[in-house]
């Protein structure tokens, strides 16, 4: 389990995250919402130790990460940040297996084989996995980089928007993964995600941020609420019960269509 | 073509060109001149590898693949220290000690410039690398004018000595310094080696790197310290190679069979070989040493620079 207590982190003298404590269950897929700018991706960052906060502690099943070396933290925790713009010439199967390094540091043995090719099944990728990066779509590309992240085999993944730019197929399928390595593997996931639809739907848990405090956090039904969502976004919301989840609805506000 | 064929066809190449290097008109004198020209055979490898070797982990460190080492100023503060030598000593300045001083001299500036730049940059810990890219290359600039400044005062005579000094050349080769490089080249290839994996890792960028458990900075800095000892090394060995770093680095990603450094780093050093070994053979056996091996190359990668630049432009 991971403890966020009383974070703060600022930028020069502009406080971009006060007073956030959060704790994010073991075996649950956690979605961090909020508008832009809220900090989201920088509690992300925190958490993945990518920056330092400027006040409070974090705790990996109760020792504070600080404490942890790096290469120990990444058997743990696993981070997929957006997928960088430089060409990379690797194919996908020479990417995933990166995520065995914090493992292997770069000597691949039988079992880290076994590893990759279980993320690639994982995400059924094993057609694309002899193509090189760069001849990829970005929905591709984004399933590349996660199965890279699933191969680092850590308990914990955190992921910044992994359902970025891509078509409502790629999403879901990213999103049914993440689903997956919860449900099937006993991964504990935080990902921050836009779409209110994806993360009301798909999580256990949503914690909500806005300014840089914490908004509010809890299961899906404590935070998606329509007085809790005009409240964060500052925007009306219509939420549709449906017989699988729900259908937050804010692209025709009230009033102007049934 | 299997990564094995690439590399021995690679091979072969280089070989035939060193031994026609080696061999072409030697049945003249040849006890005069086979010995000559293996050590200038030795000078170009242990350089051309250090230019090769540096270049190509300074743009995995930058991810970029249009900057050299050269940007970061050691090739500035290299001519500033030979322009200040013959304006001090005179001629006799680039032959201190019989030549060796002021090469120990050259490279222990080299790395005493990189140690000082690197200090005070990261000196509150969080200096990123594009700072430290733009302070060398402003560096670059001042210390160039600092240069030219001082050679304004040599006279001419002795100008024409430091231009030798600032050219790639193979002439000034002298058994004790092709010694000592060759020395410091291989405790470098020694002391790299171990971290050869982190390298590939490094190339995914600093995020994503820190994430699969490498300390960062300490890489980075561990990285440009062994990228100055290659450079001071090549450049006091064979002259200020400039722009061939980014030639030989984007020829070796294109030609390499993949993309991990165990690949493109034996390729860049077989093209900088390889380059160095052409160009010398054009100097003595086609242009009659009219020309030199520094404009040559200078040429060759002046304009495949200006392609880059020019095919690669939304990406700069």
């Amino acid at each position: 389990m991971i403890l966020l207590t009383d974070i703060g982190k600022s930028h020069g003298t502009r406080a971009v995250l006060t007073g956030i404590t959060a704790r994010f269950p073991r075996q649950s897929l956690t979605s961090i919402i909020g508008p832009n700018g809220a900090g989201k991706s920088t509690l992300l960052m925190l958490i993945a130790r990518l920056a330092e906060p400027g006040s409070g502690r974090i705790t990996l099943g109760g020792a504070d990460i600080a404490r942890i070396s790096r290469a120990e933290y990444a058997r743990r925790v696993a981070t997929l940040r957006q997928f960088p713009a430089i060409e990379l010439r690797l194919t996908v199967e020479e990417l995933v297996a990166f995520g065995r390094f914090p493992h292997n540091r770069g000597r691949p043995t039988a079992e880290d084989r076994r590893a990759t090719d279980e993320a690639i099944a994982f995400l059924s990728l094993d057609t694309i996995r002899k193509a090189r990066l760069d001849e990829l779509s970005g929905g591709q590309r984004q399933m590349a980089f996660l199965a890279m992240t699933i191969a680092q085999q850590t308990d914990c993944l955190l992921l910044d928007e992994p359902l970025n730019n891509l078509d409502m197929r790629h999403a879901l399928r990213i999103m049914q993964a993440l689903r997956s390595l919860c449900d099937d593997l006993g991964r504990t996931v935080v990902a921050v995600i836009h779409d209110i639809n994806f993360a009301a739907n798909h999580s256990d848990q949503i914690i909500a941020l806005k300014d840089g405090r914490l908004h509010s956090s809890g299961t899906v039904d404590q935070v998606v609420t329509e007085a809790g969502l005009r409240d964060l976004y500052g925007l009306d919301f219509h939420i549709l019960p449906r017989p699988h989840g729900r259908l937050c609805d804010y692209f025709t506000p009230k009033g102007e269509a049934g | 073509m299997t990564a094995r064929a690439t590399f021995a066809l690679t091979a072969f190449g280089l070989a035939l060109l060193a031994l026609a290097f080696v061999l072409q008109g030697a049945a003249a004198d040849p006890v005069w001149l086979i010995p000559r020209r293996l050590m200038k055979l030795a000078a170009m490898i242990v350089g051309g590898c250090a230019v090769a070797l540096s270049s190509i982990s300074f743009q995995t460190v930058a991810g970029n693949r249009i900057l050299t080492p050269a940007v970061m100023g050691y090739e500035a503060v290299y001519l500033l220290l030979q322009s200040v030598l013959v304006l001090t000593l005179g001629a006799s300045g680039l032959t201190l000690w019989g030549g060796s001083g002021g090469f120990l001299l050259s490279i222990l500036f080299m790395l005493g410039y990189s140690l000082t730049l690197d200090r005070w940059l990261f000196r509150d810990g969080r200096a990123d690398l594009w700072m430290l890219m733009l302070v060398g290359l402003v560096l670059t600039m001042v210390i160039g004018t600092v240069t030219q400044f001082l050679q304004l005062r040599i006279s001419p005579g002795e100008f024409a000595i430091f231009q030798s000094a600032a050219q790639i050349s193979f002439e000034r080769v002298e058994p004790w310094r092709l010694l000592v490089s060759t020395i410091l080249f291989c405790v470098i290839c020694l002391a790299g080696w171990r971290g050869l994996p982190a390298l590939d890792v490094l190339a995914l960028g600093r995020d994503q790197a820190m994430s699969l458990g490498i300390d960062h900075r300490r890489a980075v800095r561990r990285l440009l310290m062994l990228i100055a000892v290659l450079v001071a090394v090549s450049t006091s060995l064979i002259g200020p190679t400039a722009f061939m770093g980014i030639f030989v680095a984007n020829l070796a990603y294109a030609l390499a069979p993949g993309a991990g450094h165990r690949l493109t780093l034996p390729m860049g050093c077989a093209i900088a070989v390889g380059m160095f070994l052409l160009a010398q053979l054009m100097v003595e056996h086609l242009f009659d040493y009219r020309t030199t091996v520094g404009i040559l190359v200078n040429l060759a990668c002046g304009v495949w620079f200006l392609a880059l630049m020019l095919r690669q432009r939304s990406m700069i």
